[in-house]
């Protein structure tokens, strides 16, 4: 095989494995059956009377980083908050078509909402750590989940901040109250606790709005490094970090997803001009 | 609505860029005069005017630069900006090429520059130039699609010359170092051609977002020139 047709050729793969998600070079493909983790069909979701998503209809890939754009009230939030049913706890919310994961109906009868959340976990705007030591923090899921033993929790808990990339900052004060770690040290602790229960999906909800420029830095690189573990999807207002850190980035305007896109072509060729307005400022 | 500073600067940048095409443009057009009239005083104001147009070229392009780090352009922003920096670089090298063509001036006398037409063939690159930066203001596809077959017309004209040179330079009388400047000159105003077919491409970039250069056989093309 010469150079040109081995290039056309993985090129060819990388296109049918990430669903025409063209991805740059810099962004290497994540090795895998690139199987649609999350997919959505016609999927609406309504608070009382108010659509507040409109018939979206979008597949993710498994273990890609997927951003969520969108002027603010256009259902972004809402639709990842959707995914592991935190909207359960608004009474009105209702939803009518189907969300998928990993196939099953996340809003079926049968589903097991807390085995859902705990596959499916959520990292939110605000850092909000427990008011207990930086350790109890982390063993808090798995002890819910029934891991009791010290030394099995003590493994976990070393594992989900060395993912996180906190561990060297807190190795030496474990038995501390989280509380008195910077932001960027407290969301990034979050961002531990939720890996403790091992999930396959992770849900960011404008994690880095509430931090200061290198905390935020901090953020980003970690979901470079947890891409191609887990499937991320991310919420953002800063379209700089949507396409500094995503894959595939998903263009919401008046609960409609008005574009779904590799992050690549959406910043430099947009195909709609009402993506393009909004990413460039001249939206009115 | 009204537009934004950040565009309204994408606008200022624009309109240097137009103003740096139309210098580049009457240099070139001033510098073929001269060569025709062996004009000393004409040759020096294009080198004095050449090295306004260097210092334009990098002060436009500072201010790309800086457009770049500070805004963070995206979508049709930033393929503005990246075709305003790589258009500049075009029109620079557009003005070099004004100032060989001087160079080449004691090299050649008027008799010898009476054999071939090298007026019409740089007011057809001059041309193309103008319609190039016309495509880009206006946004014209088709227009830029029109500079690029244009290209073929100075390039015929270019072979014209080199066929010309080679059947003089048989003769035995030929003065060869004359020739030779006569094919240099031919060459640059080709070159210029090229810059603006450069233009034209990325004037199609702006519009669609793809890169066109090296497309439609574009080395196919080059060898059957060669050929012929």
């Amino acid at each position: 095989m010469t150079v040109d047709a081995k290039e056309t050729s993985e090129s060819a793969q990388l296109q049918k494995a990430t669903r025409d998600i063209y991805l740059p070079p810099e962004r290497k493909k994540i090795s895998g059956d690139d199987t649609i983790h999350i997919s959505a069909k016609e999927f609406s979701i309504y608070y009382g009377d108010f659509e507040a998503v409109k018939r979206v209809s979008v597949d993710i890939i498994s273990k890609y980083v997927t951003a969520i754009i969108g002027p603010s009230g256009c259902g972004k939030s809402t639709f990842l908050r959707a995914i592991n049913r935190m909207n359960d706890l608004i009474p009105s919310c209702h939803t009518t078509g189907a969300l998928l994961f990993d196939g099953e109906d996340v809003y079926g009868k049968f589903t097991d909402e807390v085995l859902l959340r705990k596959k499916v976990g959520m990292v939110f705007q605000k850092p909000n750590p427990f008011p207990k030591s930086i350790f109890d923090n982390i063993a808090y899921g798995p002890r819910l989940h029934g891991v009791n033993d010290k030394k099995k929790l003590m493994e976990i808990v070393e594992r989900s901040l060395k993912k996180a990339a906190i561990w060297d900052e807190v190795c030496d004060r474990l038995d501390k109250n989280a509380l008195g770690l910077s932001g960027g040290q407290q969301q990034r602790l979050c961002v531990a606790r939720t890996l403790a229960v091992e999930p396959e999906v992770l849900l960011l909800d404008e994690p880095t709005s509430a931090l200061d420029p290198k905390a935020t830095a901090k953020i980003e690189d970690l979901i470079q490094e947890l891409r191609g573990s887990y499937t991320i999807m991310i919420v953002t207002h800063n379209m700089q970090q949507a396409s500094r850190v995503s894959d595939s980035t998903m263009f919401f305007y008046e609960g409609v997803l008005v574009e779904h896109a590799s992050t690549a072509q959406l910043f430099t060729n947009p195909k709609d001009p009402m993506t393009e307005d909004y990413i460039t400022g001249r939206f009115s | 609505m009204s537009e934004r500073p950040v565009h309204e600067l994408i606008k200022e940048l624009s309109q240097v860029l137009v103003q740096l095409s139309d210098k580049v443009v009457a240099n070139l057009l001033d510098a073929l005069h001269a060569v025709k009239y062996q004009d000393e005083q004409g040759a020096r104001k294009i080198r004095m005017v050449d090295d306004e147009i260097d210092l334009a070229e990098v002060n436009l392009e500072a201010r790309c630069l800086a457009f770049l780090a500070l805004q963070q352009p995206v979508a049709r922003d930033l393929r503005t900006i990246v075709t305003i920096i790589k258009i500049n670089d075009d029109l620079e090298r557009i003005g070099d090429l004004a100032v060989h063509i001087i160079d080449r001036m004691p090299e050649i006398s008027p008799e010898m520059l009476e054999l071939f037409d090298f007026e019409s063939m740089g007011m057809r690159a001059g041309e193309m130039v103008q319609k190039s930066i016309k495509a880009f203001v206006s946004k014209d596809r088709e227009l830029a699609n029109h500079v690029c077959a244009l290209d073929e017309e100075v390039d015929v004209m270019h072979r014209s010359v080199f066929k010309k040179v080679t059947a003089l330079m048989k003769g035995p009388d030929s003065d060869v170092d004359q020739l030779i400047a006569a094919l240099s000159i031919s060459r640059y105003i080709e070159r210029m051609a090229d810059h603006a077919s450069r233009i034209a491409n990325e004037v199609i970039f702006l519009v669609t977002g793809e890169i066109v250069r090296h497309r439609g056989g574009f080395y196919e093309k080059l060898i059957e020139s060669l050929k012929e």
